[in-house]
């Protein structure tokens, strides 16, 4: 009877574990996390995104610097976990600042050199 | 005995699993939005040429918060992913997008060199005609090539003696000059005065300033402005023949015209 017990009170202590690892993943410190948004926000800053996207770029730094924060506050695994989010997200979002000011880029000077040819069309039918 | 042991540790440890993290119903918002912008953006060839690999990490953070969602996580786990998803599609879209734009750059670029060739060649050829054209003129007006330029020399006899009113054969020829002005309007000239030896030198200079300002006054009745045409009076200075002889003298009594370059520069005596 008491082994019976034993086998039970070990198999609800993996199944917690269970538990635990199957929601919260890794418990690792995200570095490597970190290191990646940190890398699209500087992308992103020199992609022009400042001027073409500051809000969504000001977006992933606050999550960069909020993660920063949680990291070092507290070593615990909800802490890790919520910064892990903060810096796949932080990464995303610079990311997709980055891509809108080149985007935004490329349409200027799609424009500029619109502009160029009407200009010197003109001027050749106007020498003409 | 053993296998029921196990079956029953089994559904005790798997119902703390579901008990731990089942709190979500089978729907969540952002996973569908996240699915839209993911099937929108899909099949896009665009898309699949240049936001290939962000397309398939929003396919596959769509998988995961599908995943999440079916095996009832929580719903900070299911929205992250599904965040993720929408963002990795997002981000695919304007990858696209800002490949088409650099295309656009490119024929446009390409387009604006051939012009910019064209221009040029047209520009290069308007330059030759008009520097024939120049020539051409030059030549009717007699215009000599010198250290200084383009020269005209009005001979003493457009001018009475002694007088500074041109005569109507001094006329035509500043008439051409004043056509030619007119033309190239940014061609200035200075016109100048000399005299033979003959008489006082202070009666010559004036004498080579008064004509030296008819051909300018008769250059300005034909509508050219004054601030083209510079005026100044040598006196007997530079001869250009003998004073010993009558032809000599006649050849000195005249008055030059230099034309400028075509930026309005005109070299110094």
């Amino acid at each position: 009877m008491s082994n019976y017990m034993s086998i039970l009170g070990a198999v609800g202590i993996a199944g917690i574990a269970v538990a635990i690892t199957g929601c919260a993943g890794s418990v690792e410190p995200p570095t490597s996390q970190m290191r990646a948004a940190e890398s699209s926000v500087q992308q992103a800053v020199s992609s022009d995104a400042r001027n073409f996207e500051p809000v969504l770029l000001n977006q992933a730094q606050n999550k960069l610097a909020d993660a920063e924060e949680l990291i070092d506050d507290e070593m615990s695994e909800e802490n890790y976990q919520r910064a892990l989010h903060l810096l796949e997200q932080a990464s995303v979002d610079a990311q997709l600042a980055g891509a809108r000011a080149e985007t935004a880029k490329a349409r200027q000077a799609v424009e500029e050199i619109n502009r160029n040819i009407e200009s010197l069309r003109q001027r050749m039918n106007g020498s003409q | 005995m053993n296998n029921r042991y196990m079956i029953l540790s089994m559904v005790v440890g798997f119902s703390v699993f579901l008990a731990g993290c089942a709190s979500t119903p089978k729907d969540n918002q952002m996973v569908d939005e996240a699915k839209a912008a993911y099937e929108d953006i899909r099949t896009d060839p665009d898309v699949a040429r240049s936001g290939d690999r962000q397309l398939r990490s929003a396919r596959d953070q769509l998988a995961r918060a599908e995943r999440l969602l079916e095996e009832g996580a929580s719903t900070a786990e299911i929205e992250h992913a599904a965040y993720l998803a929408n963002r990795h599609a997002e981000i695919a879209r304007e990858q696209a997008e800002r490949a088409k734009l650099q295309q656009q750059i490119n024929s446009a670029e390409e387009r604006r060199k051939e012009l910019e060739l064209q221009a040029r060649s047209a520009q290069a050829q308007a330059a030759q005609q008009e520097a024939a054209e120049l020539r051409r003129q030059m030549e009717a007006m007699q215009a000599e090539q010198t250290d200084r330029g383009m020269v005209l020399t009005l001979g003493d006899v457009l001018f009475d003696l002694n007088r500074a009113e041109l005569k109507p054969a001094g006329e035509t020829t500043v008439g051409r000059l004043a056509d030619f002005m007119a033309e190239y309007e940014n061609r200035r000239v200075r016109v100048e005065g000399y005299t033979d030896s003959t008489g006082a030198e202070s009666y010559n200079q004036q004498l080579s300033e008064r004509r030296a300002e008819a051909v300018r006054e008769a250059l300005m009745d034909r509508g050219i402005n004054r601030a083209r045409i510079e005026v100044q009076g040598f006196g007997e200075q530079y001869p250009v023949a003998t004073n010993e002889t009558s032809a000599g003298r006649q050849q000195n009594r005249r008055v030059e015209i230099v034309i400028s370059d075509a930026d309005g520069n005109i070299k110094e005596r």
